[in-house]
């Protein structure tokens, strides 16, 4: 029968899928790391260490796509409050970078700089355990969930859905933002944290720690792709696009909403939090300029522009976008915002399914 | 149909039963609604013994009121369904089906009265729409729903009765009996060959034997359906006709349904109401031949 659904690495994949995926993962988490490694600066093939950084980027910025892939595109619901998310994972790792100073800051104390700035004698509570790697990175994962948890248990259970629930989520970060604006919150204030040296004892300005975390990030994107993948075709996804396509016949069959898109919008900040800390080390700052409403709007237009509900086209979209930003803030630096701008009208006008749906219809007529 | 012409309607024997004024009343004299949550979550036994009354009922509702910004849609409706039985539901416009519906399976919050099911102790009038569909009581929209993205295969297999938490989802796989069951249902409903086809390129009228599948996928002990026929051609609605037959004697089938050559064809026992009240019950002769029935349903012209 082919109308049941298939079980098993079957269902996340057909064979030619497969090798899609493998392949996709071959060349960016193997082979482009070996070319900028093993390859001498002086070979044509040798990959450099600004693209290097500048991937690795792209990489977590590709993890959030899949993230707001997996709450908009098959939960349908929008939201244009991620980027607060993937900072709040940024600062837990921020913090413990900021600790791992120890006393090479430029006051020479065991403080971050910032407080020794503000005139602070001691750590406050909430910094206190951020010396631990493990400890941070489960804040990373923890504080976000919690966070879009507590947040999506009042609006979910209110039944606040469509637009009223991306303005919300706009004011979600909007207000976190102008908090920790604030020097008194305790994170740094306008600068934010930066000026790390190292990440678990390696020093973050060697290329190879470099082209480590790069590694990293293809991991961490590949098991966010394979996780988002076993989500939307098990059971639970085909319950998710009902809930998107008629919630009131998904819950006259016996689901209830408020539980699953807890459960997609809970997960979905997780994985944000993850590309954040995985982020942060590789730039180097964070800052509260990352929870700008126009950053979330902004990470929305990378699914849109790549096709949501395909998980692939939201990894595209978000390399597609930030590829021409990185180009067209170098050639022309005025002219980005308008050029991001025509791109979500056109791609909302002529392409509504994305990149990915484009590619597809095309495939489909050869 | 106009509700103002019907009101000359002189005050009947049940109008006088449960007390009711004419229905479209001032809004301003509609009292505030009363708050909800503080009332008993479960059913009074002694009171569940009157209203059943020895009767094999299945699902009773009783008493209800329900108004809309001073209209009143329903007023002190109280129906008994028996086990297995095929109910028809008729009235005018404006005569509270759908808001019976509503009420029943948890859409609207009723201002006063109760919903339940003999065997089980709990109103559900106070519970949430997805908790009453997990007791058994189904429902067929006027307009058919189906999940227009899934496959009909699909449809059935969320529709199928089970555990329906997101744990449960996530590592769900259809084991062979469920798979015969939807076999079977596949089969039930004609679409066997079209169970790999996506739900929104269904014809009109096998949309509706997918929903009619889906709630046969719920095993439920009460099916709601609001106006099967609609839109369907006359070979269409026969076989709609036969399968809700068939489905009755399991099950408790309750159909609004405008038709009546329709509803002749299916029902056993008529249900007319009226005005948010129950204006006759009975057989569809008598029911039909009831001067009260006439007046207010029958007589009208149809178009």
């Amino acid at each position: 029968m082919t109308a049941e659904p298939a079980v098993g690495l079957k269902a996340l994949h057909s064979r030619r899928g497969w090798i899609g995926v493998g392949a996709a993962t071959l060349i960016v988490g193997v082979i482009v790391p070996l070319l900028s490694v093993a390859v001498p600066a002086s070979s044509p093939l040798h990959v450099p260490d600004y693209l290097v950084a500048l991937l690795g980027k792209f990489l977590c910025y590709g993890i959030v796509a899949l993230a707001i892939d997996l709450i908009w595109g098959f939960t349908g619901i929008l939201s244009l409050g991620h980027g607060v998310f993937f900072a709040l994972g940024g600062y837990a790792m921020g913090m413990y970078l900021m600790l791992s100073i120890g006393a090479q800051g430029v006051y020479k104390s065991v403080l971050p700089d910032f407080m020794v700035f503000l005139d602070w004698k001691e750590l406050p509570w909430f910094w206190r355990g951020f010396d631990n790697l493990s400890v941070a990175l489960a804040a990373a994962l923890l504080v976000p969930g919690l966070l879009a948890f507590a947040f999506g248990y009042f609006a979910f259970r209110s039944r606040i859905r469509g637009v009223y629930f991306s303005i919300i989520t706009q004011a979600l970060t909007y207000a976190l933002m102008l908090l920790f604006f604030r020097n008194e919150t305790g994170f740094g204030g306008n600068n934010g944290l930066t000026d790390f040296k190292s990440l678990y004892g390696y020093d973050l300005h060697e290329p190879s720690t470099k082209v480590a975390l790069y590694v990293l990030s293809a991991l961490g994107l590949l098991l966010t792709y394979l996780l988002c993948r076993f989500i939307v075709t098990s059971k639970a996804g085909r319950v998710l696009r009902a809930i998107r396509d008629v919630e009131s016949r998904a819950m006259f069959v016996g689901f209830n909403p408020t539980s699953y898109k807890l459960f997609a919008w809970t997960l979905s900040a997780i994985l944000c939090g993850l590309a954040g800390a995985l982020y942060v080390p590789q730039v180097g700052i964070i800052n509260p300029g990352e929870m700008q409403p126009a950053n979330s709007i902004e990470m929305a237009i990378w699914v849109a522009v790549g096709g949501r509900a395909t998980l692939f086209g939201a990894i595209l979209g978000a390399f597609l976008v930030n590829g021409m930003r990185s180009f067209f803030t170098a050639a022309m630096p005025n002219a980005w915002l308008y050029i991001l701008g025509s791109l979500f009208i056109a791609v909302t006008l002529f392409f509504p399914d994305g990149v990915a749906g484009a590619l597809g219809r095309l495939k489909r007529k050869s | 149909m106009s509700t103002s012409a019907l009101s000359t309607v002189p005050a009947d024997e049940s109008a006088e039963k449960t007390g009711s004024s004419p229905s479209v009343s001032p809004p301003s004299a509609e009292p505030k609604k009363r708050s909800w949550s503080a009332r008993p979550r479960t059913i009074d036994p002694v009171r569940r013994e009157a209203v059943v009354a020895g009767r094999p009922a299945v699902l009773c509702v009783d008493n209800i009121s329900v108004s809309f910004d001073g209209f009143k849609a329903l007023t002190n409706l109280t129906l008994i369904l028996e086990k297995g039985e095929l109910r028809c539901l008729i009235g005018p416009n404006g005569a509270g089906k759908t808001t019976l519906m509503d009420v029943i399976t948890g859409k609207t919050k009723p201002d006063s009265g109760t919903v339940f099911l003999t065997h089980d102790a709990r109103d559900l009038t106070q519970l949430a729409e997805y908790e009453i569909a997990e007791l058994g009581i189904c429902r067929k929209f006027q307009r058919p729903t189906v999940f227009a993205g899934h496959t009909v295969y699909e449809n059935l297999e969320l529709a199928l009765q089970g555990k329906k938490g997101v744990l449960s989802s996530l590592f769900f796989r259809l084991s062979a009996a469920q798979k015969t069951t939807i076999e079977g249902i596949l089969e039930q409903i004609g679409l066997h060959e079209h169970a790999a086809v996506r739900a929104g390129q269904l014809a009109h009228g096998q949309k509706q034997w997918l929903e009619i599948g889906m709630l046969l996928a719920q095993n439920p002990k009460v099916l709601l359906v609001d106006e099967p026929i609609a839109g369907m051609t006359h070979q269409e609605s026969e076989r709609t006709a036969e399968l809700l037959k068939s489905l009755a004697g399991e099950r408790t089938v309750v159909v609004v349904e405008h038709d009546m050559e329709f509803v002749r064809s299916i029902a056993k026992k008529v249900t007319v109401l009226h005005q948010g009240s129950v204006l006759a019950e009975g057989d569809i002769d008598s029911v039909q031949n009831d001067p009260r029935v006439v007046e207010v349903y029958l007589g009208e012209p149809r178009t």
